[in-house]
């Protein structure tokens, strides 16, 4: 463009000018979010890699970093308590997809309705979604309460007895599934968000149509809501699976991967091998390992985004 | 309150269609009452706040007083309120509001500058900007922490709040929201602007950022609740209490041996109260559709 203006007459000198000072501009109120992902995301994201690949210590030793290749990788792989963090995982993965999900698309469903308090009723679901995970664990940990928590209290009031009181956190058999509940809880209401999105974006005429058609509402629920909500479940189904796998916190205050290792994940065995082991080479080799995990998943709503033509 | 009750039915059936709106009132009512399950354990936290006795708190968990409290007290609010001293969360509290303010004061700043760039700028290279900025969505926090780390602790700038603000200004997610907000305002607003001499910056300061509200509001809400959850990173990076933030002190506490239950309740009500603010002020902004436009990128 500035090059096709750039004759000698006046006012196109001053066009040629304010254009300079235009892309002056630009870069100057660009610069700053390039510079702060640059040198925090970038150059971090592309160190990961090259610590991966050393024996990088967490305090510095007097002997120098040794490049050691792909040993940390190996190490790894062959270290069963990183296989049984990622089945963990996994499994953890497995349970929360129904737990969460059909939370948020149930509560969705039903606020979407022209109901009166919409939006006193909104907030009261979205609420556990701002409650920090740290206060979550405070508030659960008492109803996990073995043997006398409300969890077990009202379990045993409802079988009449019948129901022996279950150590929520402390059985390797419910740990993992106790924080499946939790986190459950704790999340659905940005994924509800995300189903009300989707519920506003399908058109009116379209359940006018099928109105029209004598279609009745369970009908109109499956060959209208549900076809139109596709990308949405997608895009829930994603976002949930790949903060699954970056399961943490809940684990680092209430189990801290016990009992039995049946709750540990792989960013807490990173966080151990990094602080507690103070083997950051490593820790970087299983971040490297966690980024390729959340990029597959990422590819395949991608494929599948495609698939469905949004 | 009898009263009340007694006429409602009246006043139903006295309309048409009456069994529509008797439905209509069963519906709403049992929304309300799956919405106060859902919050339940959040009335049980600020009942459990009120009580003084932390013996108390677990022995009432087991039946309906933990939803009841005879005689209620701020006591524990005081305790933990204190600035200094032992189990004082009041120094924790204001770091966070600290680190919340300023990481969500400069990430609006510097998100909205970069997506009013990526959108309506003409400097080349902007669309392989854009693509990268799209890309590096896909890293996760958790990939980049552990060099992240090393970097800050080599520069000597671990334990400051600075450490836990800076990093996390600039955001993929964000720069891209806003982007996609304002190619949805028209472009001729831009080109009437610098027609009346106005320049770019000052087009996206007096007009376009203006009219972003929503976009403003949503990044404000979704930001804070990132910053203010924050855990990982905290933990890592923050040795002494000159820069923590709340949610690792109530952490540190609540692993002791013996836990003060009446007073981590209090610092976790303290705790929800200004991210609570922050969502009310906002909520109105916090327009759903707009998270849905994320949906597709």
């Amino acid at each position: 463009m500035v090059m096709q203006q750039s004759t000698s007459s006046r006012p196109a000198r001053m066009a040629l000018r304010r254009d300079k000072g235009r892309l002056m501009q630009e870069a100057a109120m660009l610069a700053p979010a390039v510079i702060l992902l640059t040198v925090f995301l970038i150059v971090p994201f592309l160190l990961s890699f090259w610590t991966a690949m050393t024996n990088q210590p967490l305090v510095p030793r007097p002997t120098p970093v040794r490049f050691i290749w792909f040993n940390n990788f190996i190490r790894i792989f062959k270290d069963d308590l990183f296989w049984t963090a990622l089945w963990n995982v996994s499994r953890f993965t497995f349970w929360i997809i129904p737990a969460q999900c059909g939370l948020a698309f149930a509560t969705a469903l039903l606020l979407h309705q022209n109901l009166p308090f919409r939006n006193l009723l909104r907030g009261m679901f979205f609420l556990p979604a701002i409650t920090s995970m740290v206060v979550v664990c405070v508030i659960w940990g008492t109803l996990f309460q073995y043997p006398t928590g409300p969890f077990n209290q009202i379990l045993g009031f409802l079988s009449g007895g019948a129901i022996q009181p279950i150590d929520w956190l402390g059985d390797p058999e419910w740990a993992m599934f106790s924080l499946v509940l939790l986190s459950a809880w704790q999340a659905y209401g940005f994924q509800m968000i995300v189903y009300l999105a989707g519920l506003q974006g399908i058109p009116d005429e379209l359940y006018d149509a099928a109105k029209i058609d004598g279609a009745n509402a369970l009908r109109r629920f499956w060959h209208v809501t549900m076809p139109g909500l596709r990308p949405t479940h997608v895009f829930v189904l994603v976002i949930t699976t790949i903060q699954a796998f970056k399961l943490y916190t809940q684990v680092a205050i209430l189990t801290q991967g016990g009992p039995k290792s049946s709750t540990e994940t792989v960013v807490h065995y990173m966080v151990r091998a990094g602080f507690e082991e103070q083997k950051m080479g490593y820790a970087s080799a299983v971040s490297v390992i966690l980024f390729v995990i959340v990029l597959i998943i990422a590819l395949i709503q991608r494929q599948l985004l495609r698939r469905f033509d949004v | 309150m009898s009263d009340i009750a007694l006429s409602i039915p009246q006043a139903r059936a006295a309309r048409p269609r009456s069994a529509a709106r008797v439905l209509r009132t069963v519906q709403t009512v049992s929304i309300f009452i799956i919405a106060l399950v859902i919050v339940s354990p959040l009335l049980l936290l600020v009942v459990a706040s009120l009580k003084d006795d932390r013996f108390q708190i677990l022995a009432d968990m087991g039946s309906f007083r933990a939803f009841w409290v005879s005689n209620p007290t701020l006591s524990n609010y005081a305790e933990v309120g204190h600035l200094s001293g032992e189990l004082a969360f009041g120094r924790y509290l204001i770091n966070s509001l600290i680190i919340l303010a300023t990481t969500v004061c400069s990430g609006l700043i510097v998100n909205s500058m970069a997506g009013f760039v990526l959108a309506w700028g003409s400097l080349r290279g902007r669309g392989v900007i854009l693509s990268v900025v799209i890309a590096l969505y896909v890293i996760p926090q958790e990939s980049i922490i552990m060099p992240l780390v090393i970097m800050v602790s080599r520069a000597g700038i671990s334990d400051t709040f600075a450490v836990q603000i800076v990093p996390w200004i600039a955001s993929p997610l964000y720069i891209f929201l806003f982007y996609q907000f304002f190619t949805q305002l028209p472009k001729e607003l831009l080109e009437a602007a610098e027609m009346d001499g106005a320049s770019f910056f000052r087009a996206y300061r007096s007009i376009f950022l203006p009219l972003s509200l929503p976009a403003l509001a949503t990044v404000s809400i979704l930001m804070g609740i990132e910053t203010w959850n924050q855990y990982l990173w905290p933990i890592l990076v923050t040795q002494t209490d000159y820069a923590r933030p709340i949610a690792v002190a109530i952490a540190t506490f609540f692993g002791q041996d013996s836990i003060y239950w009446d007073r981590a309740m209090a610092a976790s009500v303290l705790m929800m109260i200004p991210i609570l603010g922050l969502y009310l002020a906002f909520q109105r902004w916090f327009v759903s559709s707009f998270i849905g436009s994320a949906v597709k990128g």
